[in-house]
């Protein structure tokens, strides 16, 4: 569903994702991790089409994002941490755009954003205008819109940002019933708890390249570290100084888990 | 958008609907934030509207008042002022278009949507050129309705006129938008900036050492006047060049005035032929560029970065990381004067301000202008002899000052504030305190902006050779209104903030920027008229003190009501903000 094939983007001399390849298959649910500036946006805007790769290719369901963009994304969706919505509209006038941006049919739109809208409690907002909503009604609002169209590919850069606990629940559950059903995400997140408690399958980035790749007990053995998602990480990561320091501080809380 | 039962849209449309949708709510939302100052704007619009009517006219009726010459001057006037449009809204778009295709949330919105970038290409364009058309179209329609009735033009020359002038914006508009994706693709902020003011220079160096008027002859005077009259004008030939747009506008426009129907249609014809060519061209070809630029915006590393003497420069710099920057050292000046958080600030809003490419071009274009107005008084000033056009011309020169400042305060000052956006916050917990921090822009946007208009004024009073004391009456009185206008501008900025703006040009065409603009303008036409009022006349016997004292207490009265207040209102919201 997703493949990303040799992928290379270098600004000027600075070679921000180096030779990345990857295939994420059909209802597979994969989550990069990565230090700040390892390549993760940047890869996903090669993904999502934003940028040009200086070479490499990615494929989503088969479509080529340079050579096939319309067909791709017609078949992604890509919510960014901070997503863009028009103000001045109230969010169902706003779900009425993406699905007509999408050619979707009156009735199947009726359908399927009075459902959304419902699995994301946003019916006491549906007619206020968006510029009045808080960055956690926006962001269910934005997550709601990209689903409407049952995308085959979802892209979400750091998900949970300004959710309460309990929407955080509802947004992980709904994708999780999503790539069961077939949907490949593709999730970007600092949040390892995530990553551990939705991924199938996990892939580091660090300085550009891909160092890892596997579900959270293949992570464990490929870094030779036991316990949390975070000591793989941060090994894998070659991080050592962090750790070391983080590894102090974080000992208690660590105890606690 | 709630109707029902609609096939398929095509996303152009879906995009004209929706945006026109969210400008409508925004114009009734600045309705309903007052109605009463909405009513007063329309009234200064209205008054504007009529005021440059009546002025055009009765210049254009006073010009075609000379015998032979008045057709040629006022013809001239025609294909100047056109022309003038013409690079006026090249730039102007060129700068719209940029910030609109790249520096733009629902462009990368769009490009991640089942959306050709044909269409998104399209979509900008149309809304580029209503954003940088509008304004200009505004500003010349009294002096296009003022010329038809000085010409006593029949009805169907204004809708002519109209439709000629709708398809000429459409040239501009295109050149504008092709320079803003060539400049996107080709050029890095740096790089830009360099090219930016080496153009200016090279074209303030033309207006001072290539744009000297013809010096007239006393012997020339009374004969051979449209001989002279040609020499003096051969230096506006250019704007009579037939392979340029506003060329084909004029004539089109002069042709059916005359009544030769047929050669107006010919312009016409030429206008829309080029209009459905280059548009055309745009519309279908210039998605793919713009993408390409798009993402090599994105994606941009230093362009000198393929020079080694660029790497090692930068190596060097790397090296010297921990170093005090430019700036900090030379505020480190005023240690004694000001304190740490204080300059921290300046040198702050310096830094963003230096490194925001599109506040470039826009101030290099105000300027610009500005530099040209200085540069041309010397000639202007030569013809002045009387004392009368001296001491009015003198007045019109407080008030051009003035008029350039309060564009500059609504347009960069205004929006300072705003312009923290969310980050409001990290300034506003800062011990600083926001009060000092709306405090500190106050005072670093007047010293800078007294630096120009104080400069602008003692040399205008110097081109016109007045006397030391109405010299310092002069510079007391714009540095009294470059305080008022600058207190008006950071006042009303804070008192309507818009956090969720980071475009400042958006910033300031919301309620409180128009507001701000309409209340400078009128601060300055009362000021000049009472300064006016205040001051005796050269050689006047009688002073009427009343007069005096009414002049300068309503000036003073008035810059304190429009200066101090709102700032001191702005303080006052600044020290109990809510984030």
């Amino acid at each position: 569903m997703i493949e990303l094939l040799d992928l290379v983007k270098r600004f000027g001399d600075l070679v921000a994702v180096n030779h990345i390849s990857l295939k994420v298959e059909r209802g597979e649910f994969f989550a990069v991790l990565g230090p700040n500036a390892a390549g993760k946006t940047t890869t996903i805007k090669m993904l999502t089409g934003l940028i040009k790769p200086t070479s490499g290719r990615a494929l989503i369901a088969g479509c080529d994002v340079q050579a096939q963009p319309l067909e791709a994304r017609r078949k992604l969706a890509y919510v960014p941490d901070f997503p863009f919505l028009y103000d001045k509209l109230t969010p169902w006038e706003f779900l009425r755009f993406t699905g007509q941006m999408f050619r979707m049919e009156e009735k199947q739109f009726e359908a399927k954003a009075r459902t959304l809208v419902e699995r994301f409690n946003l019916e006491d907002f549906l007619r206020k205008p968006i510029e009045g909503l808080s960055h956690g009604t926006r962001q269910r609002v934005a997550i709601a819109s990209a689903l409407l169209h049952d995308p085959e590919v979802f892209v979400i850069d750091e998900p949970m940002v300004g959710l309460d606990p309990h929407h955080a629940r509802v947004v992980k559950d709904v994708l999780k019933e999503r790539s069961l059903q077939g949907m490949t995400v593709f999730l970007s997140t600092h949040q390892l708890s995530v990553a551990e408690e939705m991924a199938d399958r996990i892939g580091i980035i660090h300085q550009g390249r891909l160092v890892a790749v596997g579900t959270n007990e293949e992570l464990r053995r490929q870094s030779g570290q036991d316990g949390a998602l975070e000591k793989s990480f941060l090994s894998l990561t070659k991080q050592e100084a962090n750790f070391n320091e983080e590894r102090g501080q974080a000992a208690p809380s660590a105890g606690n888990k | 958008m709630n109707g029902g039962g609609s096939k398929f849209f095509s996303p152009l449309w879906l995009l004209l609907r929706t945006n026109g949708l969210q400008a409508w709510r925004r114009l009734l939302s600045f309705r309903d934030q007052s109605r009463l100052l909405s009513a007063a704007i329309m009234v200064f619009v209205a008054g504007y509207l009529w005021l440059a009517y009546l002025l055009f006219y009765k210049a254009m009726r006073f010009v075609s008042y000379f015998p032979g010459l008045g057709e040629v001057l006022v013809e001239r006037m025609l294909f100047l002022l056109f022309a003038f449009l013409f690079t006026m809204l090249m730039l102007s778009n060129l700068i719209i278009s940029f910030t609109n295709l790249f520096r733009n949330r629902e462009s990368t919105y769009l490009l991640t949507m089942p959306v050709s970038t044909d269409t998104i290409f399209r979509w900008k364009f149309i809304e580029s050129s209503i954003l940088a058309s509008w304004a200009f179209v505004f500003l010349i329609a009294p002096l296009v309705t003022a010329f038809g009735h000085s010409q006593k033009a029949p009805w169907h020359f204004y809708p002519i006129t109209v439709t000629l002038i709708l398809l000429f914006i459409v040239l501009p508009t295109v050149a504008g938008s092709w320079f803003a994706v060539l400049l996107a693709r080709f050029m890095d902020r740096r790089a830009f900036q360099v090219a930016a003011i080496t153009v200016a220079i090279g074209a303030i160096c033309y207006v001072a050492f290539g744009t000297a008027p013809e010096q007239m002859q006393d012997d020339f005077e009374d004969t051979r006047v449209l001989g002279l009259m040609d020499r003096l004008l051969k230096r506006t030939d250019f704007a009579q060049n037939p392979v340029l747009p506003s060329y084909w506008l004029s004539s089109g426009v002069l042709r059916w005035l005359e009544g030769a129907f047929g050669s107006a249609v010919f312009f016409m014809l030429v206008l829309l032929s080029n209009v459905l060519f280059f548009g055309f061209l745009s519309f279908t070809r210039l998605g793919k560029p713009f993408y390409e630029a798009a993402s090599v915006v994105q994606s941009r590393g230093s362009l000198f970065g393929h020079w080694e003497w660029f790497r090692k420069w930068r190596d060097f710099k790397g090296q010297r990381r921990y170093e005090i920057g430019f700036l900090e050292r030379a505020f480190a000046i005023f240690k004694g004067w000001l304190p740490g958080d204080v300059r921290a600030m300046l040198v702050k809003d310096i830094r963003v301000f230096w490194r925001d490419t599109t506040q470039w071009g826009q101030t290099l274009m105000l300027f610009g202008l500005l530099g040209v107005y200085i540069i041309n008084l010397r000639h202007f000033s030569q013809q002045l002899t009387a004392p009368f056009w001296i001491h009015v011309v003198s007045y019109l020169n407080l008030g051009a000052s003035a008029l350039n400042l309060a564009t500059l305060t609504t347009r960069f000052v205004y929006p300072q504030f705003s312009l923290e956006g969310r980050r409001v916050w990290i300034v506003g917990m800062a011990p600083i305190g926001l009060p000092k921090v709306v405090t500190a822009k106050y005072w670093l946007t007047t010293i800078a902006s007294l630096g120009v208009t104080l400069g602008l004024t003692v040399l205008s009073c110097h081109m016109l050779q007045l006397p030391w004391e109405r010299t310092v009456m002069f510079a007391l009185a714009i540095t009294v209104m470059t305080l008022t206008l600058n207190g008006l501008a950071v006042g009303l900025g804070v008192l309507y903030p818009n956090f969720r703006e980071e475009n400042p040009s958006k910033i300031v065409s919301g309620f409180g920027g128009t507001f701000c603009l309409v209340l400078s303008f009128l601060y300055i036409v009362a000021s000049v008229v009472l300064l006016a009022m205040g001051t005796p006349w050269p050689g006047a016997s009688d002073v009427d003190l009343g007069k005096v004292l009414f002049g300068w207490v309503g000036f003073g009265l008035l810059s304190v009501l429009l200066g101090w207040v709102p700032l001191k209102l702005g303080l006052k919201r600044a020290a109990h903000f809510e984030y």
